[in-house]
């Protein structure tokens, strides 16, 4: 920023010079200070710790008028800067204490084109024009625009909302549009009150995406300008209104008009605008009122809307103003691209790509029913199946932030709604309840109410809570997916802790119904009979979080081939087994309560009033729920195939050598192993596998020759694929992993009767039907 | 942060036509000897006059440029770790390197940078120079290597995997042209931290 005040008089050589001189100025100064005084700068010296200088640096220079350069004291230094660079020989750096790493890079050097924005600018260009120097320049209309005008800037401003969703920062994409710094200012009805809804989105969208806490610097630009943004007021609760009266003084307009195409294709774009506003406005109160339940029929009436007119908006893209060719502002009037260049830090990117119109529309196409499925998760009632859903919801919708904040919202919303005041607490007391039903979370319950049990699971779910690991599991499934796999190996620790009070909790149970059973209390001691209830609800989620945190390594294309082996033998040898036994050891506990249920009935009913007669009937309607997870363990019994399938499959293509190694100067196995199951390694349960064992274990498969190991690796597909082809009403999932097993077993036949014995190349491993498993190419 | 690495795509197809061009050279000369790979020599970074040549090596190859900070900044605290490739009096090849002590305690180096002129590819010159770093941190007792790559630069994901480098993160939209990139590390020590302390959110 000072570099054009300061080189205009030195006029270096090269940038090189030019930054010597400036580290000897640096270093002058430090030696200037460290003499007078040994001590070394501190923090609040520089003063950063002051408020004042900590506000500007926060703000930027959004306050300053950006068409000037800033107005400060600025001093002539040239005379002893030249002479402190004599002390300095050529590329001696004076470092100061804060200039580390991260200085060095986003400092820039002066008058290089690359890095100094400045130079970007002719002596002979005018700065760019700021919304009242374009009013003065002429250059921007604010009244009287006609429909064509009106709707290039609505479509180019529908891109800059994609495009900052994106993750774009606020100002390189939104605040270039002159017409979004004042909308008041404006003359033009439609115009005003469709920029003023723009300001008035941008406001709720910042909000939904800060209160659902799932973004990351990545996804989210928070940095933009404020100043601007809140130099009008927002209303966001009158847009609507404001919306709908100027909407319908045009479609009086077009009602006299002989072609009233294109003040209706604007017309399209105000109504898109209005429910799009309302969908993002009411999910945004759903965070702080009541009423739930009316305003998700209000939201998905407004989303069925919304979609509608978005095929009548895509094919009217070519009434508006276009671009103009090889010009980075996406419409012709009304963008000024280069009014923030000055005020970004220098590690932002210098120019953005703005998404077209017809990649935008088909983005918010998207979105709107990405929207919808959200709605869907309030039919979640449970854990359980609230977390397969967030689980689904990330595989499909995981890149667009503001969809996946809004899913975070929705659930929120819809937990305060069902369980009041301490919404996740008893969300998961009901959930334990709806898993595996223990008899002590059971209302009926005679010994429900004993204050020393109440006391036992108010502590363990308040632990739960207080722990956090199951809140924070279905909020990392609201992640960006490369960011979920981080934070999955750190919950997968916290686990451990709540293992151990559920274990505790469990042993309590069955000790007082032991204790009830002495005293000779048998209702109460019957009452209590206990089994692995809770632990066995903990051990389940924490498994699942094992299991995707090993298998989106292959998603996120994190494995090299020859890591595959040690990477499929885990769940094929445990976690996927553990899951099963979970998923039927839970099943059974169920049958065997409904049994005890239905044989207290009958004998009830033996001694008989009619009154009891009735509740005969009960358990038995209740006989279809007996295998309320049969869906899930045929599941995971062809995942364990597939990976038995994979695990032998790496095996045989190792030993048969068509697997590169890598060179062992540097390589040890055992490290990369552990690194990979780093996470497992602080559980108690289940208990870390050392390398050791995998080794023993894998070399002793090893044994076998080249064409048994094809041999038995074909077995497992076509285990897989005999469990997948019975599934009913299979999903696109089962239909894929069905190809890839069916495909993969094929491959290893043909491997195990020698094809191509000679040609030792390694396979392709595609990835592209199921991101857990590869279709084994060879080529 | 954004840090490229170099190593950009080579056109095999242009390589072979070479040595196809210089195998038939040689079969019309009939008795030369076939045309050995140049010499090339390591040396290690020795003083201010060959940051230009630096400078040059990896600007050639990045779009986006370095601050003269962001070099001295390495070759000054780690000389012994930046070594160049050369071949005559010429500069072909760079890496350079830090080794500091981690967040958690470990000693861990990072390969910062690293970068081969386009006409000396394929020469093993890369290997070489990353080798070279590695084995003199490992040297100075170091516990891990680190280093990112972008997504899209399968020589080099392949050259650090060839090595035995695991690919630990997918870092999204980590370069400044919205590319991913991977953080590779290659453990030297059996050395393993709690998951949830060595994996710390980035900065």
């Amino acid at each position: 920023m000072s570099g054009s005040s300061l080189c205009g008089v030195v006029e270096p050589a090269d940038f090189q010079a030019a930054a010597a001189t400036a580290a000897a100025a640096a270093a002058a100064a430090t030696r200037a200070n460290s003499s007078s005084d040994r001590d070394e700068w501190s923090v609040s010296e520089c003063g950063f710790m002051d408020p004042e200088v900590q506000r500007t640096m926060r703000s930027g220079s959004a306050a300053e008028d950006i068409t000037q350069y800033p107005l400060r004291g600025w001093q002539e230094v040239t005379g002893e800067f030249i002479a402190a660079c004599q002390e300095l020989i050529p590329g001696e750096l004076a470092q100061d204490m804060m200039f580390g790493l991260f200085e060095a890079m986003s400092a820039i050097e002066i008058m290089d084109p690359k890095m100094d924005v400045g130079m970007g600018f002719d002596k002979s260009d005018l700065p760019p024009p700021s919304f009242e120097a374009a009013i003065t320049m002429g250059v921007i209309k604010l009244d009287d625009l006609t429909p064509t005008e009106l709707i290039g800037i609505f479509d180019a401003l529908f891109s800059c909302i994609v495009s900052w969703l994106e993750g774009n920062s606020m100002d390189q994409v939104l605040f270039t549009c002159l017409y979004l710094h004042a909308p008041a200012k404006i003359k033009d009805k439609p115009l005003r009150v469709f920029c003023t809804a723009v300001r008035n989105l941008i406001a709720v969208i910042k909000s939904i995406i800060l209160l659902a806490g799932v973004n990351e610097e990545e996804d989210f630009q928070l940095y933009g300008n404020s100043t601007l943004l809140s130099a009008e007021k927002a209303h966001p609760g009158n847009i609507f209104g404001y919306l709908k009266e100027v909407e319908d003084e045009l479609v009086r307009k077009c009602k006299q008009l002989t072609s009233p195409e294109d003040l209706m294709s604007v017309v399209h774009r105000l109504r898109f605008m209005r429910h799009l506003f309302q969908v993002i406005y009411q999910v945004e109160q759903m965070e702080t009122s009541t009423g739930t339940e009316d305003r998700m029929s209000e939201i998905y009436k407004n989303l069925n809307v919304a979609s509608e007119l978005l095929p009548l908006i895509r094919k009217t893209i070519d009434r508006g103003t276009q671009p103009v060719e090889g010009s980075e502002a996406p419409n012709p009037i009304g963008f000024s691209t280069r009014i923030h260049d000055r005020s970004q830090p220098p590690s932002f990117p210098r120019s953005i790509k703005i998404r077209d119109r017809p990649a935008s529309f088909q983005f918010l196409e998207e979105m709107i029913s990405r929207f919808k499925y959200a709605c869907k998760v309030t039919r979640n009632k449970d854990y359980f199946s609230a977390l397969n859903f967030f689980i689904e919801y990330s595989k499909k919708s995981g890149q667009c932030i503001l969809s996946r904040s809004v899913l975070q919202a929705i659930f929120t919303a819809n937990l305060r709604m069902v369980h009041g005041r301490m919404p996740m607490k008893q969300f998961l007391r009901h959930s334990v309840q709806a898993f595996n039903s223990p008899p002590v979370l059971s209302a009926k319950n005679t010994v429900s109410s004993d204050p020393k049990v109440q006391q036992q699971l108010e502590n363990f779910f308040r632990y739960c809570i207080s722990l956090n690991t199951f809140t924070m599991f279905i909020r990392i499934c609201g992640f960006n997916r490369a960011r979920q796999r981080d934070k999955l190996g750190r919950l997968i620790e916290n686990f451990d802790a709540i293992q151990v009070d559920a274990a505790r909790l469990d042993s309590f149970m069955n000790q007082l119904a032991n204790e009830r059973a002495m005293e000779g209390n048998e209702l109460h001691a019957t009452a209590l009979k206990h089994s692995t209830h809770f632990s066995t609800w903990v051990l389940y989620n924490c498994f699942r979080a094992m299991l995707i945190y090993l298998m989106s390594g292959f998603e996120l294309e994190l494995y090299a081939v020859h890591e595959f082996l040690y990477i499929y033998w885990y769940p094929y040898e445990f976690l996927v087994g553990f899951l099963v036994s979970a998923l039927t050891r839970t099943e059974n506990i169920l049958l065997a309560q409904e049994e005890y249920a239905e044989h207290l009935s009958k004998t009830q009913a033996n001694g008989g009033s009619t009154s009891k007669n009735r509740k005969v009937a009960k358990p038995r309607k209740n006989k279809k729920l007996q295998r309320p997870y049969r869906c899930e363990i045929v599941f995971y019994h062809a995942l364990l195939s597939l990976c038995g399938g994979m695990y032998k499959a790496m095996g045989a293509l190792t030993k048969d050598g068509r697997v590169r190694l890598p060179m062992d100067t540097f390589d040890n196995e055992e490290v990369r192993y552990i690194r990979r199951f780093r996470p497992f390694g602080s559980l108690t349960s289940p208990p870390p596998v050392s390398y050791q064992e995998f080794k023993s274990i894998r070399d002793h498969m090893m044994l076998a020759s080249v064409e048994d190991l094809y041999s038995v690796a074909a077995k497992h597909f076509d285990q897989a694929r005999n469990i997948l082809e019975n599934i009913q009403n299979p999903d696109q999932e089962v239909l894929d992993l069905l190809q890839i097993a069916r495909t993969n077993f094929v491959v290893m036949n043909v491997l195990a009767r020698g094809h191509q014995k000679d040609v030792k190349r390694q396979p392709e491993f595609d990835f592209s039907k199921h991101s857990y498993f590869p279709i084994i190419k060879l080529k | 942060m954004n840090f490229c690495f170099t190593f950009l795509k080579s056109i095999l197809s242009i390589y072979l036509d070479k040595t196809k061009m210089i195998n038939d050279q040689i079969a019309a000369e009939g008795k030369e000897d076939p045309p050995s790979l140049p010499v090339i020599t390591y040396t290690r970074f020795a003083d201010e006059t060959e940051l230009k040549a630096l400078q040059g090596l990896i600007d050639s190859t990045l779009s986006e440029a370095y601050t003269l900070y962001t070099y001295r900044y390495f070759v000054y605290q780690w000389p012994d770790l930046c070594f160049f490739a050369r071949h005559e009096g010429r500069y072909v090849g760079v890496v350079v390197c830090e080794l500091e002590p981690n967040r958690v305690g470990l000693f861990e180096g990072y390969i910062a940078m690293l970068a081969v002129d386009r006409e000396y590819r394929k020469q093993h010159i890369g290997r070489t120079l990353v080798i070279k770093a590695i084995e003199a941190m490992v040297a100075k007792d170091v516990d891990l290597v680190v280093l990112e790559a972008e997504y899209t630069n399968k020589v080099a994901l392949a050259l650090y995997e060839s090595l035995g480098f695991i690919r630990e993160k997918r870092l999204f939209k980590h370069y400044g042209n919205g590319s991913d990139a991977f953080r590779l590390t290659l453990g030297i020590k059996n050395i393993m931290l709690p998951f949830s302390m060595e994996c710390c959110e980035d900065d």
